[in-house]
């Protein structure tokens, strides 16, 4: 006899869907957040997304608490210190995020989205291999705590598969309908995974995870910009810096020999095509770092007392050289830090060597790459050539990146919020919940029970 | 038994990446370097002599324990570079709401029971691996639906015509079912096999253009797509195969490739000026 749920008010009657569905894709830096509905026919709008910071910050300076949507208001980003209630993709510390949903959804004047749980669809992501208790504590929460009208939550790779494709010799598809072949490369905050799917539907055994996201490519930068200037605690502009600056390179041996100085007795000259000036902002005058091409007749120590420059402002300023490719580096060698993983490349060999030989060239030409980290430039084409060089020549490999490599497990949510059909097959709805208990829910989430 | 001198024989200990309360990898490249550079293997002599007079090397004791030191030191760095730097996080308290002065003591707390539980409790994510990782060490992969806090289970008390069978109850299901976690044998031998006859017929004309490897039937299909997700520590990527390069060293204070080894603490720079910078200011005999 399952266990009777006990909800604090009582469910409406089952089978009837609610109008407007909220999707939740709910990353460890950023959740993307909208809403969607059924009832009309326009495609999915990426305006309706919106980017919400998932994460508690406490400022020494102002002696605020910044949740979620207000950390955009900060103005002064220096030694925060964070709190953050999604570790390694999976949201376990749920008073924070219960705060963060709560200042983003529900605060009765300033809602980043404005939605009734009681009469929303929830549509959740998380991470692939979650271990069970999180999944538990997240139906838990959304149901008896939120109380939403239907709820499904599901591994955010599998959403790609309803968004457009970006190759463009594919068909649109119709909303609701999946692509067939899609390899999802997800290079997220915390960690990497690669995910094949098929008609929507993950390959369990061959989804692999490399330990490697933006959070470590930020702390390795924060590591290598500390030999000149200590930024350990600074975060938020560590990151900023790694946005800006960092790019993939193509040739990385090529391009560490040109901005090598040299030994005492073998100076070199450095190209300085490849030096950046940074200058740091100092929230009073500067309020967001930029960087500009190095200039190497201006000396540093001027600049920073302000002797010499136009109006005698003083600039804080670093310049940036092996790092902004060096960093990046990491996801394709790992070997770098002394992770014993395999490159991004030679994961996803990884997980095409674990698929039937007959899926092995379809998987190959329809790799998407999606996440915040992907937006480094140079990526796409640095991943496809080294897949090139490992697989045979006669295979075809294409890689593509979404346009919103951000917010495309979004647009693929929304996607399949457009169908009220599909939409009805997947939801469980707070009544059904209440009947039938967590573990059945669980299993129709995973695809093992009916409905 | 033996009969002469018991020795200790540490057999090579390849760890996998199993997630124990640690995360991070579980294993450290050792370094492969020169006979006279490596201090560690003079354990406290600084007799260049003595390492050469060693003729096999650094003994096993010592490369034991320089790969665990090294193991340690990665692991660590590691870790550091996946932390959320969060070491005062717990002290960030969150904020009350500002309406809802009256409820907001409820609220804060949770509406049921299971809530109230979610939301007071402190575990991390280490924690929750763990707790994973004992559950399928008791039974297979279960659903955390068992209450494992009920100490002894007593003897059914249903008639027997009664008792319905485990399949059946949902308290015992679990979304995957009870079978090993390695994933579903899809025929990969009976793939190659009937690719090796193709390929067998036409190994004289075409190599492999005509040959298309075929797609599995649906119910292989289906087996593989309901396969049961693998758990968090079997869904890591693989090592590189053992062919790979050795891993990269670069130099500490610029960055670019190291080629010399500081003696004294280990650590790598590219060239003399490099390397006056480090042992002025970055060795570690300033502090040890």
């Amino acid at each position: 006899m399952a266990r009777q749920k006990s909800l604090p008010s009582a469910p409406e009657a089952s089978g009837h869907l609610a109008d407007k569905t909220l999707i939740i894709d709910n990353g460890a830096h950023t959740l993307k957040a909208g809403l969607a509905t059924h009832l009309d026919d326009t495609p999915p709008n990426l305006d309706s997304c919106h980017i919400i910071p998932n994460v508690i910050a406490r400022s020494q300076r102002d002696k605020r608490t910044y949740i979620g949507p207000e950390y955009s208001d900060c103005l002064d980003f220096g030694e925060l210190a964070y709190r953050r209630p999604v570790e390694k993709g999976f949201i376990v510390h749920w008073e924070a995020e219960k705060a963060v949903w709560e200042r983003s959804f529900l605060h009765k004047d300033d809602a980043v989205v404005k939605c009734d749980p009681e009469e929303t669809s929830l549509i959740l992501t998380e991470a692939p291999n979650a271990p069970v208790a999180l999944q538990r504590n997240a139906d838990e929460m959304v149901f008896e705590e939120f109380g939403f009208a239907g709820y499904y939550r599901t591994i955010a790779p599998t959403l790609n598969a309803y968004a457009p494709s970006p190759f463009p010799s594919t068909a649109t598809s119709v909303s609701g309908v999946p692509l067939e072949c899609l390899l999802i490369i997800d290079v997220g905050h915390s960690h990497t995974t690669v995910t094949p799917l098929h008609h929507g539907r993950p390959f369990q055994h061959a989804i692999k995870r490399l330990e490697i996201g933006g959070k470590t490519l930020t702390n390795q930068m924060k590591l290598l910009i500390s030999r000149t200037f200590d930024v350990h605690r600074e975060d938020h502009i560590v990151s900023e810096i790694k946005e800006d600056v960092c790019f993939v390179s193509q040739d990385f041996n090529a391009d560490l020999e040109r901005v090598w100085r040299g030994g005492r007795y073998d100076p070199r000259a450095v190209d300085a095509s490849l030096l950046v000036d940074y200058v740091l902002p100092d929230y009073e005058t500067i309020k967001r770092g930029y960087a500009r091409p190095h200039d190497p007749a201006v000396k540093l120590r001027d600049i920073m007392l302000g002797i010499g420059t136009e109006g005698g402002r003083r600039e804080h300023v670093l310049t940036i050289a092996n790092e902004r490719f060096v960093v990046p580096e990491l996801l394709f060698s790992p070997a770098d830090i002394g992770m014993r993983q395999a490159g991004l490349a030679g994961m996803v060999l990884q997980s095409i060597d674990a698929l039937p030989a007959g899926f092995r060239q379809a998987y190959l030409a329809n790799i998407l790459v999606v996440g915040g980290t992907s937006k480094l430039p140079g990526f796409v084409q640095r991943l496809e050539s080294e897949l090139r060089s490992l697989v045979d020549v006669d295979e075809v490999v294409r890689v593509a990146r979404a346009e919103e490599p951000a917010k495309n497990v979004w647009l693929g949510g929304a996607g399949m919020a457009k169908s009220a059909d599909l939409m009805r097959s997947l939801i469980v709805t707070r009544q059904e919940y209440a009947e039938h208990g967590d573990g059945w829910a669980r299993r129709v989430f995973a695809g093992k029970a009916r409905r | 038994m033996a009969t002469g001198p018991l020795r200790f024989c540490t057999p090579h200990i390849d760890e996998l990446p199993t997630t124990g309360s640690r995360q991070a990898p579980g294993f450290a490249w050792v370094a492969v370097s020169g006979a006279q550079d490596d201090p560690a293997k003079n354990w406290g002599t600084s007799n260049r002599k003595r390492a050469r007079a060693s003729l096999n090397g650094p003994t096993e004791q010592q490369k034991e324990a320089l790969s665990a030191r090294q193991q340690r030191e990665v692991e660590r760095k590691i870790r550091d570079l996946n932390s959320d730097n969060s070491k005062n996080a717990s002290e960030l308290a969150i904020p009350k709401k500002e309406g809802g002065a009256g409820a907001s003591g409820a609220v804060r707390a949770g509406k049921t029971p299971n809530t109230k539980k979610i939301l007071g409790s402190g575990k991390t994510f280490a924690h929750y691996l763990d707790d994973e990782e004992a559950e399928i060490a008791r039974t297979g992969r279960r659903d955390v639906d068992v209450e494992v806090s009920t100490g002894v289970q007593r003897p059914s008390k249903t008639p027997i015509a009664r008792r319905k069978t485990r399949e059946d109850s949902s308290v015992s299901g679990s979304p995957a079912p009870v079978t090993p976690m390695a994933p579903p044998p899809w025929p990969r031998t009976a793939q190659a096999l009937s690719y090796g006859e193709i390929t067998n017929l036409d190994d004289v004309d075409d190599e492999g253009e005509d040959a298309v490897p075929p797609l599995p039937s649906e119910a292989q299909l289906e087996a593989l797509l309901n396969a049961p997700p693998l758990t968090y520590g079997q869904a890591r990527s693989r090592p590189p195969s053992s062919s790979a390069a050795p891993p990269r060293r670069f130099c500490e204070t610029c960055g670019y490739w190291g080629r010399v080894r500081c003696m004294k603490c280990g650590a790598m720079t590219c060239s003399v000026t490099c390397k006056d910078d480090h042992d002025q200011f970055k060795c570690l005999k300033m502090y040890a």
